[in-house]
């Protein structure tokens, strides 16, 4: 089966990134389909009935959260583009903004027709320099020759694009977090309600989409709904960019359908697990998603299937670990990005993240007790439904995963004070 | 000694307000652009910044002190990020970080001593985990690292003598020294 | 107006209302820390979870809106759960500093933890470190490891006094209050922060290791710095006033009154309770061959109604100047206005200071007037202008001039009051123009007696009596009274309650919680 690049077909192919080279190569004729032949509500008729969903990590159905915006405020609504991409394991969005920015942007500009937004941010995690200077010349050359700015295409509707560079924050990622960053603030995660698409940026009507979720509009444009949604699965439509790292011979990203196999990925595409080593734990979705083990690891990678397994799709970074990775360690390298990420508005995340971190160094240096493990397990209880935001609940379900499958791992630590992988 | 934006830097400022419907919001844009110019936020800047935005000045500590990029006194000449986060860890970023200790003398979050590194090895994912184990300098992202590799990465860093040439300097040094004496 | 159902009862409330608020209208408290009724909501404290029908996890009360048929339990198996996992957050890395820390006794942490808590700590790790005992402004000392990062001082800063010192550096775990360095926490209001912190990170210098809070008792009173009248507690220290050196009053806290200061005091309302401690007249003196010689109440007493006599007879009412004060209580006032205006006929009665200057005054509580009773003052009539008077005893057309309380400090009143003939000063605490003085009465603080005061915008404000007057002080009523009997007037008076039946027509259980406008 021939694998269809929707959003990759020019990764790596450096002429990409010029406009002229965009359009000659069917370049911003979904977004001109949009302007000339359909109206707002139809755009977003289409994109529910392509199944799109979100691809930073919730997988909420896109077209359905543009329809929770009211147009008839009187405020003007504004479109937030989440290019934060911070979750550990993840980084497919760097690929579009490196090789296709004007993919981004024909699908900002198709986005923005239909829910009737005409400024829009892109707020891009101050880390990536070059990709942020590879897209500010993409931005620059729309503006040059009229894809952006008063006159979109030469139609009558105006966009305008600006880059917002953040500056060292995960939580930045958080669509409310993210939206206080941009307002010029701490990037503290909002109370809901109200949602973002009543009441988001600057008290405004606000939506907010990862980038490669904007990057499949255009192909959704031109080649319509149905055509999409039966390249993936049930209730996830297309195809998406699973970023595969980890111990697999080949790490890279790979635009796969909606529902591919996790195997597949891993043994077909990635090579398998490197230095003939064998499968041991596998993250499907990013750090905040439970692990799975081996035995588990045969799921298919859409949300659904995912949430089944227990576990989820996230930012489809896929993590794979060999039989020689400790997995004490790997929970206590995940927890100690979350306790360093961590706000630090709400009670539960703040203190309960850098405590889980503390006893999982202390099991580290040997000074671990057997009470360890059902207070590992009880804390994260406490971590899941109580806090504002969701990295609490995923650093929760993140370690709970470790050291409810790996049990025998910590156990040995605690018994000998000591990893049983290193001397491997 | 006060702080204050360029001429060029104070149009660039402008067009940055002129992207948004509040001033406030042009923070992060702005303490960039200070950044940019003086390499390091200090208190001064905190309170130029301040008061261009109309933001009270504890706010804009707050900004500084939550968010991570912002360098709050001269760091190297280059600077290094090194990554440790899950996929960097798993393909060997631990290596790589002793290796560093090893020989830049200093730890990490520290400057080399001639100012020409500083270096921290970071517990956020830098997104580039197919390069892993990976660091970042200055702007740009180095993947797949052995030790050999970073010495060559650091040794090509633009205006730094390679570290063959550094040998040779102390050896040259050396001799000085025994002839005098 | 939804009804919703809190824990089995019913319980109609405004729309848009939350669900705490419903609670506090039903009187079931549900536990909070960042919740502050004065202050916008931040949700982060996450205590204040509570069961909502229909919702798939808890819900914060403190935002979350009421709707119609809603169905809240406050103290479920889960919801009891969860305020002891986030307790028990906060006292992980909370340092164990109680038997050093002022809170003791009205700590949130601790309360909270006697009555949904008790559980032993499974926390093994370090905790951490970060600034103590940091003085950050002339009231508050600020304490980083207490602090639970409730936020509420944050934001009394940013809405309240409208000065934003205080803010939230670091994130995660690393977070800290703090200042902008070289900044201060001096704005007019800084003392509330304390108040409004459940725990002892914002603690009061004034305050610091005084005296542990269950030993302080507290009575209701109105703060005397100006017209405002703030509702306060006076807080004394009864079983153990061998400890305190000679000062009662331990602390002011603000008392909420909806339609005067809300939460709220100013620092020198509440930091400015000295005048009665500290300063008084403790006796009755009496001026001989030009100083002042220490006298018994019978003696100055017999002199004040002799001479007062002498006059009338003479030279008539027209004799006598009375200056009253605004800084006395209306039941005072009202008796002045008696046994000088209506029993002696006295009409040359005034009230203000002219020399007295307009004070700093804002938009929020703090008012130009420096007096606590001006209005009542207003209200009962002496309307005579004091500097007329204060001309006419110089002048030797006033032969007896009684001042109360002021204190007269311009050299034009010391002119004045140097020539006038014979001059009776009433007060409580030493003046300038006790040294113009032939008698020196001692009078009692509003700490020490029953009353009420009339605030600038006519409400009445009842205030109580906390202790005994000091030392041979007596209160305004009493002296008074025993001024009356000497001069043989028919008197039904005998405490302040007497006198506002009379003065207002009810008993002073019948006024009005929060006051009652004229």
């Amino acid at each position: 089966m021939s694998v269809q690049k929707l959003v990759s077909e020019y990764f790596s192919n450096p002429e990409a990134k010029e406009l002229a080279w965009y359009r000659r190569h069917g370049g911003y004729e979904g977004a001109l389909k949009a302007l000339d032949e359909m109206k707002p509500q139809e755009i977003i008729d289409e994109v529910i009935s392509a199944n799109l969903r979100g691809l930073g990590g919730a997988g909420f159905p896109t077209g359905r959260k543009w329809s929770f915006v009211p147009r008839d405020t009187g405020k003007p609504i504004y479109l937030a583009v989440n290019a934060d991409e911070s979750e550990p394991g993840t980084f497919k969005d760097r690929y579009i903004l490196e090789w296709d920015p004007h993919r981004l942007l024909e699908g900002i500009i198709i986005c923005a027709y239909a829910v009737g937004i005409h400024t829009a941010y892109i707020y891009i995690r101050g880390e990536y320099v070059r990709p942020a200077e590879t897209l500010q010349g993409a931005i620059e050359e729309a503006y040059q020759e009229g894809v952006l700015g008063k006159q979109v295409l030469g139609k009558d509707f105006s966009l305008d694009v600006h880059i917002h560079r953040g500056a060292g924050a995960y939580i930045c990622g958080e669509e409310t977090g993210l939206l206080e960053s941009l307002e010029g603030k701490k990037g503290w995660p909002r109370l809901k309600p109200p949602f973002p698409a009543v009441v988001g940026l600057f008290g405004s009507p606000t939506v907010i989409n990862n980038v490669e979720t904007l990057s499949h509009l255009p192909r959704i444009m031109v080649n319509g709904s149905q055509w999409f949604a039966e390249i993936g699965c049930e209730r996830s439509g297309g195809t998406r960019l699973f970023a595969l790292s980890g111990s697999v011979k080949k790490p890279g990203v790979y635009e796969l359908p909606m529902g591919t196999s996790l195997h597949e990925l891993i043994y077909q595409h990635g090579g398998g697990i490197w230095n003939d080593k064998a499968l041991k734990a596998v993250i499907p979705g990013g750090a905040s998603a439970a692990v799975l083990t081996h035995q588990e690891s045969d799921v298919q990678l859409d949300f659904d299937s995912c949430i089944k397994a227990g576990s989820m799709l996230g930012s489809g970074a896929v993590i794979v670990m060999d039989e020689d990775v400790c997995m004490v360690k790997a929970a206590h390298n995940i927890m100690r990005f979350f306790a360093h990420e961590s706000c630090g508005q709400c009670t539960p995340c703040r203190e309960g993240t850098a405590w889980v971190y503390r006893i999982l160094t202390r099991i580290l240096e040997g000074q671990g007790t057997p009470d360890d493990i059902n207070s590992l397990l009880e804390i994260g209880g406490n971590m899941s439904g109580t806090s504002i935001c969701a990295l609490s609940d995923g650093a929760a379900m993140s370690f709970r995963s470790y050291v409810n499958k790996f049990t025998s791992e910590f156990e040995y630590h605690i018994r000998h004070g000591k990893c049983e992988f290193d001397e491997r | 000694m006060t702080f204050e934006f360029t001429p060029e830097n104070q149009e660039q400022f402008l067009e940055i307000l002129n992207r948004y419907p509040r001033k406030r919001a042009a923070m992060l844009p702005t303490l960039h652009l200070a950044h940019q110019q003086q390499g390091f936020i200090t208190p001064e800047v905190e309170q130029y910044v301040g008061r261009i935005l109309e933001v009270p000045l504890v706010d804009v500590r707050e900004i500084l002190t939550f968010y991570t990029l912002f360098f709050r006194r001269p760091m190297g000449r280059h600077h290094i990020r090194l990554c440790m986060s899950i996929s960097c860890w798993i393909r060997g970023a631990s290596q790589i970080k002793d290796h560093l200790d090893r020989t830049m003398g200093v730890p990490s979050g520290e400057i080399t001593p001639d100012g020409s590194f500083s270096w921290e090895a970071v517990p956020d994912c830098l997104g580039a985990c197919e390069l892993a184990p990976m660091m970042q300098l200055d702007k740009d992202y180095h993947g797949n690292l052995t030790p050999d590799k970073v010495e060559h990465i650091l040794a090509e860093a633009p205006g730094n003598h390679s570290k063959a040439d550094q040998e040779t300097l102390r050896e040259t040094k050396k001799q000085k020294n025994k002839k005098t004496n | 107006m939804p009804t919703i159902t809190i824990d089995q009862q019913e319980v109609q409330v405004e729309a848009g209302s939350t669900v705490i608020q419903a609670a506090e209208k039903l009187g079931v408290y549900v536990p909070r820390y960042c919740y502050h009724p004065g202050l916008s909501v931040a949700g982060s404290c996450r205590m204040c979870l509570v069961e909502i029908e229909k919702m798939p996890k808890l819900a914060i009360s403190c935002h979350t809106q009421v709707q119609e048929g809603m169905q809240v339990r406050t103290n479920s198996d889960q919801v009891t759960q969860a305020r002891r996992a986030m307790l028990e957050f906060l006292l992980v890395d909370h340092p164990l500093d109680c038997p050093v820390c002022d809170q003791a006794g009205e700590c949130d942490l601790q309360n909270y933890y006697m009555e949904i808590g008790q559980h032993d700590s499974r926390f093994l790790e370090d905790k951490r470190k970060a600034k103590k005992a940091s003085v950050i402004g002339p009231h508050v000392i600020l304490d980083q490891e207490r602090c639970i990062l409730c936020t509420r001082c944050t934001r009394f800063c940013e809405e309240i006094s409208q000065t934003d010192e205080l803010g939230v550096f670091n994130r995660g775990n690393r977070s800290v209050i703090d200042l902008f360095p070289g900044q201060l926490l001096d704005n007019p209001y800084s003392g509330n922060v304390i108040d409004i912190c459940p725990v002892g990170a914002l603690t009061e210098r004034e305050f610091r290791f005084q005296c542990r809070v269950w030993y302080l008792r507290q009575q209701d009173s109105i703060c005397t710095g100006c017209s405002r009248g703030c509702n306060v507690s006076i807080h004394h220290n009864p079983s153990r006033p061998y400890k305190a050196g000679g000062k009662r009053v331990q602390r002011l806290k603000p008392r909420f009154n909806p339609e005067v200061n809300r939460w709220w005091i100013c620092d020198e309302g509440r930091f400015g309770y000295q005048f009665i401690d500290q300063n008084r007249i403790e006796q009755p003196f009496r001026r001989v061959s030009g100083e002042l010689e220490a006298a018994g109440w019978d003696a100055v007493l017999e002199e004040v109604s002799t001479a007062l006599e002498a006059v009338l007879e003479k030279f008539g009412p027209q004799g006598i100047g009375i200056i009253a004060s605004p800084q006395q209580s209306n039941e005072e006032m009202h008796l002045i206005h008696k046994l000088f205006g209506e029993l002696m006929g006295i009409e040359q009665i005034g009230y203000r200071n002219p020399w007295e200057s307009e004070g700093f005054h804002d938009d929020f509580l703090i008012r130009a007037d420096k007096n606590p009773n001006s209005r009542g003052a207003e209200e009962i009539g002496f309307n005579n202008d004091s500097r007329s008077l204060l001309e006419k005893a110089a002048s030797g057309e006033i032969k007896v001039l009684y001042i109360f309380q002021h204190n007269f400090e311009s050299e034009e009143a010391h002119e004045l009051l140097a020539r006038a003939e014979y001059v009776i000063f009433q007060g409580s605490n030493w003046t300038k123009t006790a040294d113009f003085c032939n008698l020196v009465l001692p009078s009692s603080t509003h700490a020490e007696e029953d009353g009420t005061f009339t605030n600038f915008e006519g409400r009445i404000q009842r205030f109580e009596q906390v202790f005994l007057p000091l030392s041979e002080s007596k209160s305004g009523i009493e002296i008074m009274t025993l001024l009356a009997r000497r001069l043989k007037y028919e008197w039904p008076y005998t405490d302040s309650s007497d006198v506002f039946l009379e003065w207002h027509g009810k008993a002073y259980d019948d006024l009005e919680d929060f006051g009652e406008l004229i």
